[in-house]
């Protein structure tokens, strides 16, 4: 009997450790869980889902869909025949031929008065109706990623030992400082661009209307990647894999890149204008870069404060950064509008100024 | 009455309760930081080299940063310097350049012809370059579009010409990567200097980093290798005096290139 109670409160011992086991492994299942989704969260970028519905979306052509995955010039010719009435160089200006759409979609094609599949790239569906929607279709969220090895290039243009021959800013484009030689440089591909001066939606913000030299374009089009990559120089005009990545998910490309000192001037810095220096003097992270995604044009606060935060020379960031410290809703307005102003001050630029970090919830 | 678990009970579950709970600890902490991007060092290379006369900024050379000391990196630094290397001119008379083609290089201190634009008396003319002539008649037949004949002229050239004396700089470069990330079993890092010859390499880990160019830099009359150790300290901004570089032992140098003459060319004619 004695052994028979001993075994029962072992057991009911063993069940309550195993229950305590369970809680346990679960609240470190779930923190572990948590950290993970924090991690990931913080690395993704937001992106729209690819929209897959039950019933194929013939008004939509993805080149996800598996019998979409051919080689690309199955479908896209290489200049395309159009190209010296809508391109300066040759390029694939229009869309794919009927012969590719209706070598599987002979169906869709015919179904009904108005087929829905000739809305992917007609802006009428009608026999005699030929126009075509701007190619490609701008409304259209991107489905593809680009790849470009920033690295790589700069090696290969950028390379030349004299260091006063190389490009620099000046009022209207990158000009050599001998006009008659014009070097390569990153102004091959980015320049500045009026469209930048058109207001957003809803206006300047605080405003301030930025100057034309504020933004440089990034490519919109092949001109500059066909100048080289057309025949011989892999990735070819009809190795477009070479540089367009298939994404799982679509994204919407924003034509204005997000400033954060959208009030620093590229020709600017006084009379000396000591703003106009090569791009990656300050730009330090494009010479590393092997990819175009994640890339940021990121400026390091060191590029700005070896003018702007000396003793004896001028006192910008840290003359801010005192006026946090009495008033905690002080806006930084030397290089940010109202909208980056208004944020804590990151702890570079407290630690660039000799201070350790802080936020504006830390001000009494 | 104390309660006595069996002895094997003990020993198996009493070990667990506390693995799991230092676990559960470790896992609230690092959910908590996520991103420790504190502690790091940023390095700012100054780039100087004498040569000739005149000391200058060395503009637009790559340098690499990789992990570890130079005794731990002695395979692939010997590897590097047992490698003959290819001068710009000797390449370019290998590959059976013009004496214009050489001589438009040299006089726009170009290793491509990818360097600059060229202009309309470099392809038509008495002084054409011969090869730039051609490519830009080939583009012109092919395009019907002088303009796009003159910018897309590369399109039409030799490969060897075109691009020859980058791949096989390029392919010498990545075995030194492999052979550097292998032995020190770290990504190698890579920065190129601006037209002053400064240089950041940011987000580092603090630690013992070997400062290299992997492949040797042609000055006008040499080659200059640089292998340099250098130490990263956690919170370092690299806004103290820069990590100077020079192909000279000078004051403030922190790390002095060996130099090594310009092969002589097979033709004869040489630099």
């Amino acid at each position: 009997m004695l052994q028979h109670g001993t075994a029962k409160s072992y057991q009911s011992q063993f069940r309550i450790l195993l229950i305590r086991l369970c809680i346990l492994s679960t609240v470190v299942l779930t923190a572990f869980l948590l950290c993970s989704s924090v991690a990931l969260g913080q690395r993704r970028p937001q992106r729209t889902p690819v929209r897959r519905t039950a019933a194929a979306d013939y008004s939509r052509f993805l080149h996800t869909t598996p019998k979409h995955r051919q080689p690309c010039n199955t479908c896209h010719k290489v200049p395309t025949r159009n190209w010296q009435e809508a391109s300066s160089f040759p390029d694939i200006a229009d869309y794919p031929d009927h012969a590719a759409c209706v070598s599987c979609h002979r169906r869709q094609f015919f179904r009904g008065a108005r087929p829905v599949i000739c809305t992917v790239c007609h802006t009428t569906v009608s026999p005699r109706a030929d126009e075509r929607l701007a190619f490609r279709n701008p409304k259209h969220a991107r489905q593809f990623t680009i790849e470009f090895p920033h690295d790589r290039h700069q090696d290969v243009i950028a390379i030349n030992r004299r260091s006063e021959r190389t490009g620099v800013f000046r009022r209207v484009s990158f000009y050599p400082q001998e006009p008659e030689k014009k070097y390569n440089n990153c102004a091959i591909c980015h320049e500045p661009s009026p469209d930048f001066t058109v207001p957003p939606a809803g206006g300047w913000l605080d405003g301030y209307t930025p100057d034309a030299l504020t933004f440089k374009t990034v490519p919109r089009d092949h001109a500059s990647c066909f100048s080289c990559h057309y025949k011989t120089q892999t990735p070819t005009r009809e190795e477009c894999s070479g540089c367009h990545k298939l994404g799982v998910t679509e994204s919407m490309v924003a034509l204005l890149p997000k400033r954060i000192s959208m009030k620093f001037k590229h020709d600017g810095g006084g009379e000396k204008r000591n703003h106009v220096q090569e791009c990656s003097s300050c730009h330090i992270n494009i010479t590393k870069a092997q990819f175009a995604r994640g890339l940021k044009p990121d400026v390091p606060i060191t590029s700005c404060t070896e003018c702007h935060n000396k003793d004896g020379l001028r006192l910008d960031l840290i003359g801010e950064l005192v006026k946090i410290d009495k008033d905690r809703g002080f806006v930084c307005t030397y290089c940010h509008t109202s909208d980056v102003g208004k944020r804590d001050a990151p702890a570079s630029h407290y630690m660039i100024s000799g201070r350790p970090p802080m936020t504006r919830s830390d001000v009494k | 009455m104390k309660r006595r678990y069996p002895t094997t009970l003990r020993l198996i579950v009493r070990p667990l309760f506390v693995l799991l709970f230092c676990s559960s600890l470790v896992v609230f902490g690092t959910a908590q930081n996520p991103a420790n991007t504190e502690g790091r060092g940023v390095l700012r290379l100054r780039v100087r080299v004498k040569d000739g006369e005149a000391t200058r900024g060395l503009a637009r050379k790559r340098f690499f940063l990789v992990r570890g000391t130079l005794e731990q990196n002695r395979s692939w630094i010997q590897e590097s310097q047992t490698q003959a290397p290819v001068s710009r001119d000797c390449y370019y008379r290998t590959a059976g350049a013009s004496q214009q083609l050489i001589s438009w290089l040299k006089e726009n201190d170009c290793e491509s012809v990818y360097c600059r634009e060229i202009r309309q008396d470099e392809w038509e003319g008495q002084n054409a370059v011969p090869e730039f002539r051609q490519a830009v008649q080939a583009g012109e037949s092919e395009f019907k579009n002088p303009d796009v004949a003159r910018k897309w002229f590369t399109v039409n050239l030799a490969p060897e010409i075109r691009d020859g004396f980058y791949r096989i700089n390029r392919e010498r470069l990545k075995r030194l990567l492999a052979a550097a990330e292998s032995t020190s079993g770290a990504a190698v890092q890579s920065v190129m200097t601006d037209r002053n010859g400064t240089a950041y390499f940011t987000d580092l880990e603090p630690g013992v980093f070997v400062l290299t160019n992997l492949l040797p830099t042609e000055m006008t009359s040499t080659f200059v290798s640089w292998n340099c150790e250098v130490q990263i300290k956690a919170g370092d901004l690299g806004t103290e005096r820069p990590f100077l570089v020079m192909n000279r032992q000078e004051r403030n140098v922190k790390c002095v290139g060996v130099e090594k003459p310009l092969p002589v060319c097979e033709s004869g004619t040489g630099q």
